[in-house]
């Protein structure tokens, strides 16, 4: 019997197909089960795939339908009730809270950006770049990649005298929002003139041009030397094989630091005391000499009064298990993403508790 | 009297779809209508396109509450449209009048079929295919040797000069998408129209010795100008609704007016698939109804682009037969 059991258990966790007929045959004897549906986020649907069939596997009384769409579309289904998760880069305005104040925003796993380049001739060598320097770039105000600035913090480095082609999103996006909350803190002209949002009114730069989604905006970068391009790390497996470089960026220290586990995590860290109960917080531009400038909690959008307790439930049973089995390196470091910290764990475990 | 049932049936049915178009415009309308009074006229002559700080606290403006820094102007989008699909239509016309000749004259009338039919199927690839072909062949073929020797060629015309002939996103490659979208579209109308010329007129053409292309420019194609105009207009519709695959190509132009046939532009439908997720985030909902109100800006263009080339092609007829 021990035996038979094994087999059953192991069968199930690898497959989804398993699990699926065992949720049926649950789901005929006893009760149907709960459906759940999240859709939002780009950046964070990866992480959603790998959840999906571990945690139908360990709950065959939910199912959980999950789609892409974008974090703005998260964010209005979750508050219309269309879906029961709305995932998003971004957390909910203050406006909207007011507006809403049932709608929480709850931390799932931590995400960073990378700020990509290609320069031909410079494989395998880290451009340094600040914020103040992006938003010249972006603005137009920087054209050259030999600029004087560019040089200063670049010492030894042979710059090509080539124009710079900036790439943005053109797709509302919490990636737009996390570099341009990164450029509005760190320039003040940038802060007056363009602020940060999931879309930006980009300045008219000759050149410059306009990509479609994370994977638009790594062939965008990689079809046109003399590129720039901010894409989420959880693309950087493509981000590699396109040849791109990655920029290290000037943090709130004044040190330049590359996109990396250590450097995320001190990022992190050094936020985990001051974030809210309510959790919105913006941690681009970390205190720290080792955190990385450019990191975002990727949240859900949860509604915390649900029509009815079993759906209720059910979601307060699925965020649980994603902030403890779901946290586990295993996943979310399939996508470059870092687990929470646990005073922030514990923030989001009382949000799930509000839910009803 | 017999008749009376059948005939109210059949115009109910036939009112059904003027009354979905007058519906569908109407809802725009109403939806749109805060956004017609906020934008004002400025909305289609501005060319900067803003939807202000949505996480900022939202101020009344003109009565209205809109997210600070909100203003909304398209004409960078109605430009890029225009143009897109103006040039698009330029490339397509020759080729596919080129096409359905070709088919209809000189290939056997056992291939014919098969061939015809290879020419429709290009018509039902989704949109989203074109766009990928843009992006993996398409646009480095632009960027690498189409730009440069256009520019090299043609340098001496204002718009095909360019010292950059930039990133093979742009305006002539949203266009060759385009015209490869629609080819197919006026192609197998204008063959079918060639096929229905009576036999006596294309045969008492030979026989007053006119050459080959006598026949099919002076017998056969004044035959089929109504259909080729039709096609045209069916084509056009269809240019400048376009998504997905311009989205893909096109280059996302905001902000900044195209420079030349190689600058990156945005059209009206591409730019409110990409806006509208971001626009959902706007607590006022005044970037929704912005972007509805661009929605109503395209049915009209769309409209009055038909109704012109209807006139034209109207006008047109009338010129000839007056000789």
């Amino acid at each position: 019997m021990q035996i038979f059991k094994n087999l059953r258990r192991s069968t199930l966790l690898r497959s989804g197909v398993a699990a699926l007929a065992l949720a049926a045959v649950s789901a005929g004897s006893a009760q149907a089960a709960t459906t759940l549906v999240e859709t939002g986020s780009s950046l964070l649907y990866p992480l959603f795939n790998i959840w999906v069939p571990d945690f139908t596997a360990a709950n065959p009384g939910i199912q959980l339908t999950t789609t892409s769409t974008g974090s703005g579309a998260g964010i209005a289904q979750s508050i219309k009730g269309l879906v029961q998760i709305g995932a998003s880069d971004a957390y909910l305005s203050d406006t909207v809270v007011q507006k809403n104040p049932n709608m929480l925003s709850i931390p799932l796993a931590i995400s960073a950006q990378s700020v990509n380049y290609n320069l031909p001739g410079m494989a395998g060598k880290h451009l340094k770049l600040s914020g103040p320097v992006l938003s010249d770039i972006y603005m137009g105000k920087i054209t050259m990649w030999n600029d004087p600035k560019i040089k200063a913090m670049n010492p030894g480095v042979a710059l090509p005298a080539h124009v710079i082609i900036p790439v943005h999103r053109v797709d509302g996006s919490g990636d737009t929002f996390i570099f341009s909350q990164y450029l509005d803190a760190s320039t003040p002209a940038w802060h007056t003139a363009l602020g940060f949002g999931t879309t930006i009114s980009w300045p008219a730069v000759q050149g410059g041009l306009g990509a479609n989604g994370n994977p638009g905006m790594v062939s965008a970068a990689a079809a046109n030397p003399y590129s720039i391009a901010y894409i989420g790390v959880s693309f950087k497996a493509q981000i590699d094989k396109a040849g791109l470089g990655t920029a290290a960026l000037k943090n709130a220290d004044g040190k330049f630091v590359l996109p990396t586990t250590e450097t995320v995590n001190a990022a992190a860290s050094s936020l985990a005391t001051s974030t809210p109960v309510d959790e919105r917080i913006s941690m681009i531009f970390a205190k720290g000499p080792e955190a990385y400038p450019i990191i975002n909690y990727e949240y859900a959008i949860i509604n915390a009064s649900q029509p009815d307790a079993t759906t209720a439930k059910a979601i307060q049973t699925f965020l649980t298990w994603a902030l403890t089995t779901g946290n586990d390196a295993k996943y979310v470091s399939q996508v470059n993403f870092l687990p929470l910290p646990p005073a922030v764990v514990e923030l989001s475990k009382s949000q799930i508790a509000r839910i009803q | 009297m017999k008749l009376k049932p059948f005939r109210l049936s059949v115009l109910g049915l036939s009112l059904l779809i003027p009354a979905a178009l007058g519906a569908v415009v109407l809802f725009l309308a109403i939806y749109a209508a805060p956004a017609v009074s906020f934008n004002g006229f400025g909305f289609v002559s501005r060319i900067t396109w803003d939807l202000g700080n949505l996480y900022g606290d939202p101020v009344s403006v003109r009565g209205v509450q809109v997210p600070p820094g909100a203003s909304y102007g398209i004409l960078v989008f109605i430009v890029g449209t225009l143009l897109s699909s103006f040039i698009a239509i330029l490339i397509a016309v020759p080729l596919s009048v080129g096409a359905a000749i070709f088919l209809a004259e000189s290939v056997p009338a056992k291939i014919r079929p098969i061939l015809s039919l290879l020419v429709e199927l290009v018509a039902v690839v989704p949109s989203v295919v074109f766009g990928l072909w843009g992006i993996a062949v398409l646009i480095p073929l632009m960027a690498g040797y189409i730009g440069p020797g256009l520019s090299h060629l043609l340098g001496f015309i204002p718009f095909f000069a360019g010292g950059d002939t930039g990133s093979g996103y742009g305006l002539l490659t949203t266009s060759i998408v385009l015209a490869l979208m629609i080819t197919p579209i006026i192609a197998t109308t204008l063959l079918d129209a060639l096929m229905q010329v009576p036999k006596e007129n294309r045969e008492s053409a030979f026989a007053l010795g006119a050459t080959h292309f006598e026949v099919v420019s002076k017998a056969m194609l004044p035959m089929v100008r109504t259909t080729l105009i039709g096609g045209i207009v069916l084509a056009l519709g269809r240019a400048l609704g376009e998504t997905m695959a311009v989205l893909m190509v096109s280059g996302g132009a905001i902000n900044i007016m195209p420079q030349n046939i190689y600058s990156p532009v945005s059209t009206i439908a591409s730019f409110i698939v990409s806006q509208l997720d971001s626009a959902e985030q706007d607590p006022t909902n005044m970037a929704v109804q912005s972007l509805a109100e661009i929605a109503l800006v395209l049915f009209i263009i769309t409209l009055a682009v038909n109704a012109g080339a209807k006139l034209l092609s109207s006008g047109v007829l009338n010129g000839r037969s007056k000789h």
